[in-house]
């Protein structure tokens, strides 16, 4: 976080948008690391004085200033006497109080005196009075943990934390909705949960926003966006009360990110039963993408994030999923309520067998399984198998009763996803204009003319590049079709000869 | 139907019949949807997002008698100030035995204004010139209810001052926030940046709050201060509630109207010392002169060429905005800070700062000026102690200590020292570099009025440069 008045943003076209630096500020961040590295052994104000150099020859002064706060930041100093400089002082008043002093010759004196009973020349009396004011402080420490690349990233991290200072709402998506939830939890902040059309969101206010717009809360959500911005896939947009007006801000992990962080990609299992589903779940090949902790779903007031969720890859279908382990009764307590309230989804739940929960569960409308030391993935397939076959069925009862595409060769799996299906619900066609070659749609007509213009003994890259022109990538199974083989030759490419006559070709 | 209202990160959580905690599955102690079915309450909404009714933490006492009013039970889980009960020692303070007392006599004023203020259901203002025991009438009435109270204060001088005042006379430890420590105690003194930071924490510690110098919360941040705090009584005390930016308005609203009033007047020449004001101009030196109207020039001339008018605070606001992307802007306001610099610095007020002390050897003398670097040139010039925004609480203490014993006969002070700290038997004030506001400028002269032992007059000098923005601040006052 900065100062604010070194915030940097731009209003173009009304809206609200942190500068951000990039690459090209490089020399700059190098400059201000010089600056303070070249000035170790130095007071304060002449550190100071090196980085408002640098600030004359720079168009942007408050970069200049943003760069070099962070790295002071970073930096130690430290007060450097020969006597406590509170000690001198009480000294130098006490003398100057007994001399009275107006004028120079007043004051000679006193120093003179105060230097005696302190035992130090009156130069040390001189030097020492305010030695531990701030400007006097000597640089001890440049030794800051960024390089110039990590300094710009955290200088726009700093940047958009300190926009957020005036913000009055956010509205937070993240891929670590859990940790999301925790840190709104831990900075006191209240949360709504708001479906969009890119998914569900977090609108994050604090207690008294209902009552006004207030910025009181910008510094916990600056303190948010720290969390936020450490994992990585986010999307983060703020109302700011820019001094009365309203406007919009826009954040994501193109603009910022965590120097020295890892961004969080998957957030961490919470026990090993999940774990343990997760990798062997990953080991199966099916149509379902695992989502660990998807995104909140609502219950009551509050949300509650399952630990999985199962994506159908050929339709807009989730599947929820939630392992009830083993745990304490006010844990079953506080899920059974959440699982009563929570909304109109598709929800699995995997129960322990000695938690005897599964009527309950069933009772609250959601479908159950009950388990004894690990999650049987068999089961759980089975569950998605059934679901697979009711939205098989669904996207069948949508498609035509046959499929004549106008292209001359196209692939099955290119003909499914027009349809938005799977390709096992159009591989059976029927194609009254196409033959199947393969996993490819191809009409009688082209495998004619490509039988013409296919020679015997012609080089492979020579054929392939003919099928490319059709539109056909599937060379092997074409040529196969064709009544050809091919000749191979060491690693490099091949001929093409016609099948000689097999038995079995009879 | 039973009515449960709790404290809630500054805010009121309202009710009605909630469930026991213990009750139905999915009774997540927070979580249950119950805002509907409650009676129209003061300052209350619908909070969708915990599915209850919500009020800012200072509508608590305005709830509380509505609630009375409709005869609706009420299970208060709020006040954390209460003896026993249901929220008895949770944060290991037994308020219970909170029983203070004092020695101190009211005047007839103090008495008077403390009796309109209880008759006011122990709300409101009192408005009394600087010097007139403000304190004391606070003691007073913290003896009377008896309750935890925190009290705030714009400064960490008064903040020393008041928890000064408070240990002397109360057989408790007095707590404090700010100045580097948080503590909390059942009586806490806090400054009004600390209490910003912290009034969600504490809102349901404290029965009775004390602003002093009231009108700093008609700052919009600082009005969070009374906002969220849910204490029931509340005592505004200053010098100047009337202001020009209509904040005394949010200040009547938050704390309570102005219950009492007594001009300064009605105290000079009785409580208060008469006091004389003696406005000295200097020149510039010629080469300040010539650098003055240099950078006052660059500074004009852009501002010309800029059609800026400065009819309003806002066309100065634009500038500073511009500076930020043009440069030329940016230069601009460099040369005014510069030409301020030498108007404020100017080598000639410091000469006549020494014939000053050298006039008033025998005197308690006080200096002020706004700029903190001007402090430490007079502080290392004429060898007086310096007090500003830098100095350490310890050595604050030390230099004020001192100069009250006697030790110390001169102190230079940047603004910190600005409102009604405590500083007796001080005859002599010297302003260098004053800026033009009314308040700002009582508030100071305040500092010299009190009674002087041998009854002599107090003096208020002024040093300006002449011809000069300073200048005409100086005689806009007059």
């Amino acid at each position: 976080m900065l100062r604010k008045d070194l915030l940097r943003v731009s209003r173009a076209g009304g809206g609200y948008r942190p500068r951000f630096v990039g690459r090209e500020r490089r020399p700059l961040a190098a400059k201000v690391l010089g600056a303070f590295e070249s000035t170790v052994g130095e007071p304060r104000s002449a550190v100071t004085a090196a980085t408002d150099a640098l600030e004359a020859e720079s168009e942007d002064f408050k970069l200049v200033r943003g760069l070099a706060a962070l790295v002071e930041r970073e930096c130690v100093f430290e007060a450097r006497s020969t006597v406590p400089p509170p000690r001198v002082r009480r000294a130098a008043f006490e003398a100057a109080e007994s001399v009275g002093v107006a004028d120079e010759s007043d004051r000679t004196r006193a120093i003179d005196r105060a230097a005696d009973r302190l035992g130090v020349g009156p130069a040390v009396v001189e030097d020492d009075l305010y030695a531990d004011r701030e400007r006097k402080e000597v640089l001890v420490d440049a030794d800051v943990r960024w390089d110039p690349d990590a300094l710009i990233e955290q200088y726009n991290l700093s940047l958009a934390q300190t926009a957020l200072f005036d913000a009055t709402e956010i509205r937070v998506r993240s891929v670590d909705p859990k940790a999301l939830v925790n840190a709104v939890k831990r900075l006191r902040l209240m949360y709504e949960l708001r479906r969009t059309d890119d998914g569900r969101e977090l609108v994050v206010t604090g207690p008294d926003a209902l009552f006004r717009r207030t910025r009181r809360y910008g510094t916990a959500f600056a303190r948010l966006l720290r969390t936020v911005a450490g994992t990585a896939e986010w999307h983060l947009e703020a109302t700011i009360d820019d001094r009365g007006t309203e406007r919009t801000m826009t954040l994501s992990g193109s603009d910022v990110s965590v120097p020295g962080v890892e961004p969080v990609a998957e957030p961490d299992f919470d026990s090993g039963v999940e774990a343990d589903f997760a990798a062997r779940f990953r080991g199966l090949d099916l149509d379902w993408t695992l989502v660990r902790e998807p995104e909140p779903l609502a219950t009551g007031t509050r949300v509650m994030i399952p630990d999985f969720a199962f994506t159908y890859d050929h339709a807009d279908f989730t599947l929820f999923f939630e392992i009830m382990g083993f745990w304490t009764p006010e844990y079953v307590e506080k899920k059974l309520g959440q699982l009563a309230d929570v909304e109109d989804v598709d929800l699995l739940v995997a129960a322990d067998e000695s938690l005897g929960v599964g009527e309950a569960i069933a009772a609250r409308d959601h479908r159950v399984l009950t388990y004894a030391g690990t999650v049987p993935v068999k089961d759980v397939v089975d569950v998605l198998r059934e679901y697979e076959v009711d939205l098989v069925a669904e996207a069948a009862a949508a498609l035509p009763e046959s499929f004549a595409p106008d292209d001359d060769a196209v692939a099955l799996a290119e003909l499914a996803a027009r349809h938005g299906v799977s390709e096992s619900a159009v591989e059976d066609g029927p194609f009254p204009d196409h033959e199947l070659v393969g996993r490819t749609l191809i009409r009688p007509q082209v495998l004619d003319r490509l039988r013409e213009e296919i020679d015997d003994g012609a080089s492979l890259s020579a054929v392939e590049e003919r099928l490319d022109a059709y539109g056909i990538d599937d060379a092997s199974a074409t040529l196969s079709a064709l009544g050809y083989r091919v000749e191979w030759e060491g690693l490099g490419g091949g001929t093409v000869r016609e099948k000689e006559a097999s038995p079995e070709d009879g | 139907m039973t009515v449960r209202l709790s404290y809630e990160n500054g805010t009121i959580r309202v009710e009605a019949d909630p469930e026991g905690d213990n009750g139905a599955a999915g009774a997540d102690s927070d979580a249950p949807a119950r805002g509907g079915g409650l009676p129209p309450l003061p300052g209350v909404e619908t909070d969708p997002r915990s599915g209850t009714g919500r009020a800012p933490a200072h509508r608590y006492a305005a709830i509380r008698r509505a609630l009375e009013v409709a005869g609706v039970p009420v299970d208060d889980r709020v006040p954390a100030w209460e003896p026993a009960g249901s929220r008895a020692g949770d944060d290991g303070h037994d308020d219970a035995e909170l029983a203070l007392s004092t020695d101190y006599d009211l005047r007839e004023y103090q008495a008077e204004a403390l009796a309109a203020w209880h008759d006011a259901d122990d709300r409101g203002v009192l408005e009394l010139p600087t010097g007139a025991g403000k304190t004391v009438i606070a003691i007073r009435a913290m003896v009377d209810l008896g309750v935890p109270t925190l009290v705030v204060v714009p400064t960490i001088d008064l903040l020393e001052q008041w928890q000064r005042e408070l240990e002397t006379e109360f057989d408790v430890p007095i707590g404090r926030f700010g100045g580097g420590e948080q503590r909390r105690e059942a009586i806490t003194v806090s400054t009004y940046d600390s209490a910003y930071l912290k009034a969600e924490d504490v809102g349901d510690a404290f029965g009775l709050v004390v602003f002093d110098e009231v009108h700093h919360l008609g700052g919009e941040g600082y009005r969070d201060v009374a906002r969220l705090l849910a204490a029931p009584a509340r005592l505004g005390l200053t010098a100047t509630f009337e202001r020009p930016d209509g904040a005394h308005e949010t200040v009547a609203e938050l704390v309570g109207e102005r219950v009492y009033a007594l001009d300064v007047d009605d105290l000079a020449g009785d409580h208060l010392a008469s006091y004389d004001i003696r406005r000295i101009e200097v020149e510039l030196t010629p080469e300040e002169r010539e650098r003055y109207d240099e950078k006052q020039g660059t500074f004009l001339e852009y501002v010309r060429e800029a059609g800026i008018t400065f009819e309003t605070g806002e066309d100065y606001r634009k500038l500073v905005m511009r500076s930020g992307t043009d440069p030329r802007a940016r230069e601009a306001l460099l040369a005014k800070s510069a030409a301020r610099e030498v108007m404020m610095n100017a080598d000639r007020k410091l000469e006549r700062l020494g014939d000053l002390l050298e006039r008033h050897r025998d005197d308690r003398v006080i200096v002020f000026t706004a700029h903190t670097e001007l402090v430490y040139r007079i502080s290392e010039r004429f060898l007086i102690p310096a007090i500003t925004a830098e100095t350490g609480a310890k050595e604050r203490r030390e230099v004020l200590e001192r100069f009250r014993d006697g030790t110390y006969s001169r102190v230079v002070a940047a603004n910190v020292l600005d409102e009604g700290v405590d500083v007796p038997d001080a005859n002599v004030a010297v302003v260098l570099s004053g800026s033009g506001s009314e308040r700002e400028f009582t508030q100071r002269l305040g500092r010299i009025l009190r009674p002087k032992a041998d009854g002599g007059r107090a003096v208020l000098y002024e040093i300006v440069s002449a011809e000069t923005a300073e200048e005409r601040v100086a005689a806009r006052r007059r």
